[in-house]
């Protein structure tokens, strides 16, 4: 579904990814941890071209997104992505954030797409705060509407951007409970995070990264309980110590 | 009558307050100052219309990969930023129609002309006004738009322009209370608005006061949109 072959990303002369390998297939749901600056972040960003890659192919179903002849918008489409920073927009409501794309891109008829909008929100257990503005919601609740947006795409795949890590914490327990039911009903996703507890439970596989490249991946309780990598056993002992 | 009317009177007595705002002569000539205002406002108005679309274009060609759209608009704001506007009427209204015969066949070429220099004037200062306000929302919001399939050009019209509109419209009030004034320029080309008005009425009456009157009009229309512009960036400050 997602493969990243031999991926390498600079920024000027730093080189951030120094040849990704990776391979996602339907269904499965990938934990990246690793330390900051590892990489994991500009590695998500290059599945959906916010970054170019310097070398290397990104595949989302065989096609290229790195060959310019394809259609970026299109592709994008088939995988959603949910931002650190939520990144609603501010000048719609919950319900209108949630329809735009599918109203706006994917030319829907507006009613369809707000009975799947209402749908979409009442899953992440927004339902009533449909007219609400983001500025009128907690950092959980607009996460929360920022996840139901991307859904509302119908996405084949999800990426998650350490989607927790600006939230207060009595907040992160809500959107990992969305998330670990939206794992539940199959959706492939790819989840940079800190959360080992989440990425145990519901993560198929879990891949350590630092310096620009996967030093090791593992199904999750093997890779957190075991690690085999010197760094990785490094890193698990900061992040457990805390 | 009465009371009025003497102190009118006795205000008329005094030489430099006839001369200069003499009460008697502006109440004759209110009238028509009111007239030439009409059309300052038509001009400022239809300018501003006109402007804040082509301005939007500039500002959006200005912030385009597009090497050639980005050289476009550069060449366009500097130009009008940079010469004086009465230069430009000279240019639009002079020199064009002499290269051009063609344009002096236009109806009201004058009026036209007028607008549409008025217009591609303000577009100048409108494109920085837009591309400030458009460089000032945060990226992660054109990169949540992209995420969702948007194009960049629907990104920008229905994610970003739409943020900007409540942070340009103070900065696009003080534009068109500028336009506004500016309009007065026309009078270079002997279109009567308000202050070609004021010029004749002053020659008329052998009096300056219609200057005084033409003042004042000015200001009561530029005051209340100051007062405007002032209670929109304080209810933005608290919003922010």
């Amino acid at each position: 579904m997602i493969e990243l072959v031999d991926v390498h990303k600079y920024f000027g002369h730093n080189e951030v990814l120094k040849g990704i390998d990776l391979k996602v297939k339907q269904g499965e749901v990938i934990v990246v941890i690793g330390p900051s600056g590892s990489g994991k972040s500009t590695m998500l960003r290059c599945i959906n071209k916010l970054e170019d890659v310097t070398k290397g192919h990104i595949y989302i179903d065989g096609q290229d997104i790195t060959d310019p002849k394809n259609d970026i918008n299109a592709l994008r489409q088939k995988v959603g992505m949910v931002f650190q920073s939520f990144n609603l927009f501010p000048h719609l409501t919950a319900l209108q954030n949630v329809t735009i794309a599918p109203v706006r891109v994917q030319k829907v008829d507006r009613r369809q797409a707000e009975d799947k909008g209402r749908e979409l929100l009442a899953r992440v257990g927004l339902a009533g705060k449909e007219d609400f503005f983001p500025s009128k919601l907690s950092g959980g609740q607009q996460q929360r509407v920022a996840i139901a947006r991307a859904l509302a795409m119908e996405p084949e795949v999800m990426l998650f951007d350490e989607v927790t890590s600006a939230l207060d914490p009595e907040l992160v327990k809500e959107v990992l409970d969305v998330m670990k039911n939206l794992a539940l009903g199959g959706m492939t996703m790819v989840c940079v995070t800190h959360e080992m507890g989440f990425g145990r439970e519901v993560g198929t596989r879990a891949i350590f990264m630092d310096e620009g490249v996967i030093m090791e991946e593992n199904i999750p309780s093997e890779l957190f309980a075991h690690p085999r990598n010197k760094r990785t056993q490094a890193f698990l002992g900061k992040v457990l110590a805390q | 009558m009465s009371f009025l009317t003497s102190i009118s009177n006795w205000l008329d007595s005094i030489p430099v307050i006839h001369q200069f705002a003499s009460p008697k002569i502006l109440a004759s000539v209110f009238p028509f100052l009111l007239e030439g205002a009409k059309l300052t406002i038509l001009f400022a108005v239809l300018g501003e219309l006109f402007g804040i679309p082509l301005g939007l274009l500039a500002a959006v060609f200005k912030l385009s990969k597009l090497k050639v759209l980005r050289a476009l608009s550069t060449i366009y704001v500097d130009f009008f930023r940079g010469t004086p506007l009465l230069v430009q009427l000279y240019i639009g209204l002079f020199a064009l129609p002499i290269a051009f015969p063609v344009i002096q066949k236009v109806p009201d070429f004058t009026f036209y002309g007028g607008v549409a220099v008025l217009a591609v004037n303000s577009g100048a200062y409108v494109a920085e006004i837009f591309r400030a306000g458009i460089e000032s929302i945060h990226k992660g919001q054109m990169e949540a738009a992209r995420s969702l399939g948007f194009s960049y050009l629907k990104a920008m019209w229905y994610v970003i322009i739409p943020q900007t509109f409540r942070r340009v419209l103070p900065p696009l009030t003080n534009e068109f209370i500028a336009l506004l004034k500016d309009t007065a320029l026309l009078s270079a080309l002997a279109i009567t608005e308000l202050a070609m008005k004021a010029r004749y009425l002053s020659s008329w009456k052998a009096n300056v006061s219609p200057f005084m009157g033409a003042a004042l009009i000015y200001l009561a229309m530029t005051i209340p949109l100051t007062r405007l512009v002032a209670y929109m960036e304080k209810r933005l400050a608290i919003s922010d």
